[in-house]
């Protein structure tokens, strides 16, 4: 059978694998959430001041709340079946309006942080590996340990305070200068310009990771046979680090890439927060405290879709890095 | 007929004297602080904060309120009440018009007080509940006919508590889930035009605004920042320019101020009177006798805790109305309430009440559950511990999120004791009675009587004191259950807190409302 049609067989079994998997992972975060004491209702009549029980009863009704628990559930998985992922009462919008509206930023800044920490990452961990017990490897290394066990919420606050306040370089928080309502081309920039601080701040804690785990596994690879063999051949150390160990030690580093990724939707809140950049993770982080579980049970399920959607692209990117491994 | 048409026009000369007394910039935006991002931008439906910080730009009132307490005309011009009491007439400005072109009447303000705050606002079934019906003899007079007097209404016709809105884009639909909510569209200087979902929302110059050269700004943005130290970093960035409602804590506030561009206000929450305090549980558990709440009254330092935890922003409270009533002579100063706390006197009293110590020095212990709104909340309930340790109550925190604590304290009553703050507002009608009368022990419902205390005796005073239109009368019975309430005290009041705004100084012209980060912004302008 030729690859690509195997490649396909491959990818179609297991997204159909995955849906039994986001069929689970749904109904246990309705239960999980459902355990969560008082419901939207309180919290939007607490915000209020104070609000009469008819009032609140007649929201309740609103929203479906006064139904039975398992009513609830079949009721949202019927509605997820066609698409629909309900809506916020909270915000009083379709819950895929909000989390599309939101996951452009998100998206933005998943894809800038990865690109840099793993491309950095990979970049350094390669030099300290290669320059093994010198002075390069040890500032590199100090480096990745400072940066992995430095708090991000520090990190981030201290580069407002050297980059936006001392410096004047960049703007504090946001997306956009909302005081200009840039067009065009000139927003791109506008938001480029917002992005850098909050890219920066988060890829620091996974550079660290990457370049540690890049050293680790050029270092086992450098000691493995076919190292030996390729120098035997009289190959140069050169090609033998670009074409053979770089190859292999990649393997590790592009799964963590791909764990990675479902954790960054929900793992940038603090950076969120921080830099009041407008991702999903804060907005997730909000509706639990609204507990707006519509919105909630909407974001987990796109992070369940992502996390399956990856892992299949993580494990077909082996495929073409170690032409080994093969798709069954 | 008692006529206050003159003192009202003397108000209006006044107010727009000043706008005339100035050269203003025109042009610029500005960008504030809104913090948390609201839930909607229904004002008509929901008091919570953020909305009031935005919508008042776009919704307008009857009458606004000057710092001094003195009513300031917006869609309004005068009003007039009979002798009785019970019939108040208002004569609406001309020439005003809705965002979408549409004219402003006498039968929007009809269909918005009875169809909308009077069934669907949290305050409004209070504030207007005496309303029977509003006549509209012509579009630009309402006739409002009162059941009873009900002098606190009159203070209760602002864009935040009372907006005026549009009844073609509501009338025949259900108000809560019209569509009006969050595409708003008012009569004020600015109109809304956009919400950035975790970003911002865009209010920008309505052109056609009623007054004439008004507003200055061309645009005002309400930026949401999540991280408290951020919204400081943005606001020494001049990135924003005000901060209300603790925005900007305390704590970063004091070091603003040292600034040449920024300067702190506590103005601007007169109106709404927040007061911090204990609501005890007075049904079950620790603290039902009224001896030991008194005790605890007495050894409590609140000035410690306005200048330790507070950085001296607050008055120590002297009764169960806070000291702002004065302006209406409703305060009256009582006893129980030291400003520095007396622990042998509240030692003494528990004594006196047989609640002995044991061999660790403990009488009882308790639960004391806090606010979940903030790490100032928290510090205070450490000092309580710490202070109630002395008389031998040993407390044990309990720190919840928001609908937790909320189900706890209003609906489960299964708490003993709990820090928290209520706002007062500029009436005790509208901000004090819903926490002592027997009506108001309402299972379910926020920031009414959790401590489910209740005097008959207080009650009927409570409800004559409402209507009472003699103002020396009414001075008297607020005296009375102000006595009731310090001998009793179901709620001990801690202190009156004062909110910070903290803004840049290029910013001018938006300190003059009592409304404060509330009002209408339409004489602010950017030096």
């Amino acid at each position: 059978m030729p690859r690509s049609s195997k490649i396909f067989r491959y990818v179609s079994k297991r997204l159909l694998q995955g849906i039994p998997i986001i069929i689970a992972i749904i109904v246990i975060n309705f239960f999980l959430l459902n355990l969560a004491e008082g419901d939207a209702v309180d919290v939007l009549a607490g915000e209020a001041g104070s609000a009469t029980p008819e009032y609140m009863e007649q929201l309740r009704k609103k929203f479906g709340l006064d139904q039975p628990l398992p009513v609830q559930l079949a009721v949202y998985l019927k509605n997820v079946l066609v698409l629909d992922l309900g809506y916020s009462f909270r915000h009083e919008m379709a819950v895929q309006d909000l989390i599309f509206d939101r996951f452009a930023a998100t998206a933005l800044l998943m894809t800038s942080t990865i690109i840099l920490a793993v491309g950095f990452g990979i970049l350094l961990g390669l030099m300290a590996a290669m320059r093994l017990n010198t002075w390069k490897d040890a500032v590199i290394t100090v480096f990745a340990l400072i940066t992995y066990a430095t708090p991000l919420f520090w990190v981030g606050l201290m580069m407002i305070v050297v980059f936006s306040l001392y410096l004047g370089w960049f703007p504090t928080s946001g997306m956009e200068n909302v005081a200009a309502f840039y067009e065009g081309w000139d927003r791109v920039v506008d938001i480029a310009h917002h992005l850098v601080l909050p890219t920066i701040t988060l890829s620091l804690f996974y550079l660290a990771l990457y370049t540690r785990m890049m050293r680790a596994s050029m270092l086992e690879q450098y000691g493995q046979d076919y190292v030996v063999t390729a120098r035997a051949k009289g190959l140069t150390e050169r090609r033998i680090t670009f074409v053979h160990v770089l190859r292999n030690a990649l393997l590790p580093v592009v799964t963590m890439a791909g764990v990675q990724v479902g954790a960054l939707i929900g793992g940038s809140v603090i950076v969120e927060s921080v830099f009041a950049w407008p991702g999903l993770g804060m907005l997730a982080f909000e509706s639990l405290f609204a507990r707006d579980l519509n919105l909630l049970l909407g974001i987990f399920l796109l992070s369940s879709i992502l996390v399956v959607v990856v892992n299949l692209v993580v494990d077909i990117i082996y495929c073409f890095l170690d032409p080994r491994i093969d798709v069954e | 007929m008692k006529k206050m048409l003159s003192t009202l026009c003397v108000v209006a000369t006044m107010a727009f004297g000043a706008v005339a007394a100035y050269a203003q910039n025109s042009g610029g935006t500005l960008s504030f602080l809104v913090q948390p991002e609201p839930p909607t931008l229904a004002s008509y439906v929901s008091t919570s904060g953020p909305i009031g910080l935005v919508m008042p730009k776009v919704y307008e009132g009857l009458f606004d309120y000057a710092n001094d307490g003195s009513m300031v005309p917006i869609l309004a011009e005068s009003y007039d009440m009979s002798a009785d009491g019970k019939t108040v007439t208002f004569k609406l400005r001309k020439g005003v018009k809705w965002h979408d072109g549409k004219p402003f009447t006498s039968a929007d303000v009809q269909f918005t007080i009875m169809e909308v705050l009077k069934k669907v606002h949290p305050r409004g079934p209070n504030s207007f509940r005496e309303v029977e019906e509003i006549l509209t003899p012509d579009a630009h007079t309402a006739v409002f006919k009162l059941k009873k007097p009900a002098p606190y209404m009159m203070r209760s016709f602002s864009a935040y508590e009372s907006p005026i809105v549009p009844k073609h884009l509501l009338e025949g639909q259900d108000v809560k889930a019209a569509p009006l909510a969050n595409k708003p569209v008012g009569t004020g200087p600015f109109k809304f035009v956009e919400w950035k979902k975790g970003q911002y929302i865009r209010l920008d110059k309505n052109e056609n605004y009623w007054q004439e050269g008004l507003p200055y700004l061309d645009r005002i943005v309400g930026r949401f920042i999540p991280d408290a130290s951020t919204r400081t970093a943005a606001m020494e960035n001049g990135e924003v320019l005000y901060a209300a409602y603790n925005a900007i804590p305390n704590i970063d506030a004091v070091r603003l101020k040292d600034r040449d561009d920024i300067d702190v206000t506590t103005k601007g929450y007169s109106m709404i009177n927040p007061m911090a305090l204990i609501e005890f549980n007075t049904k079950e558990g620790a603290f039902v006798d009224p001896a030991i709440r008194r005790a605890i009254s007495t050894a409590i330092d609140r000035r410690f805790m306005i200048d330790t935890i507070f950085f001296g922003y607050g008055k120590p409270a002297t009764s169960a109305l806070s000291s702002n009533f004065s302006a209406t002579n409703l305060h009256a100063a009582m006893p129980n309430y030291p400003e520095k706390g007396d622990k042998d006197a509240a030692n003494a009293i528990l004594d006196k009440a047989g609640f002995k110590k044991d061999a660790n020095g403990v009488r009882m212990k308790a639960v004391l559950d806090i606010i979940p709104y903030g790490e100032d909340w928290r510090r205070a309930g450490e000092y309580l511990k710490q202070a109630m340790g002395d008389i031998g109550i040993e407390l044990e925190l309990r720190y919840e999120d928001v609908p937790t604590w909320l189900k706890r304290v209003y609906h489960n009553y299964d708490f003993e004791m709990n820090v928290n703050y209520f706002y007062q507002l500029p009436d005790p009608v509208l901000g004090v009675h819903r926490h002592y009368g027997t009506d108001q022990i309402r299972k379910g419902t926020h920031f009414v009587n959790s401590s489910r205390y209740s005097n008959p005796k207080l009650d009927a005073l409570l409800d004559s004191g409402a209507g009472e239109p003699d103002a020396a009368k009414r001075t008297a019975k607020y005296k009375e259950i102000q006595q009731i309430l310090a001998e009793d005290m179901p709620v001990v009041n801690l202190f009156e807190l004062e909110f910070l705004v903290v803004y840049n100084t290029k910013l001018k012209g938006v300190y003059d409302s009592a409304m404060g980060a509330y009002g209408s912004f339409r004489e602010g302008y950017l030096d």
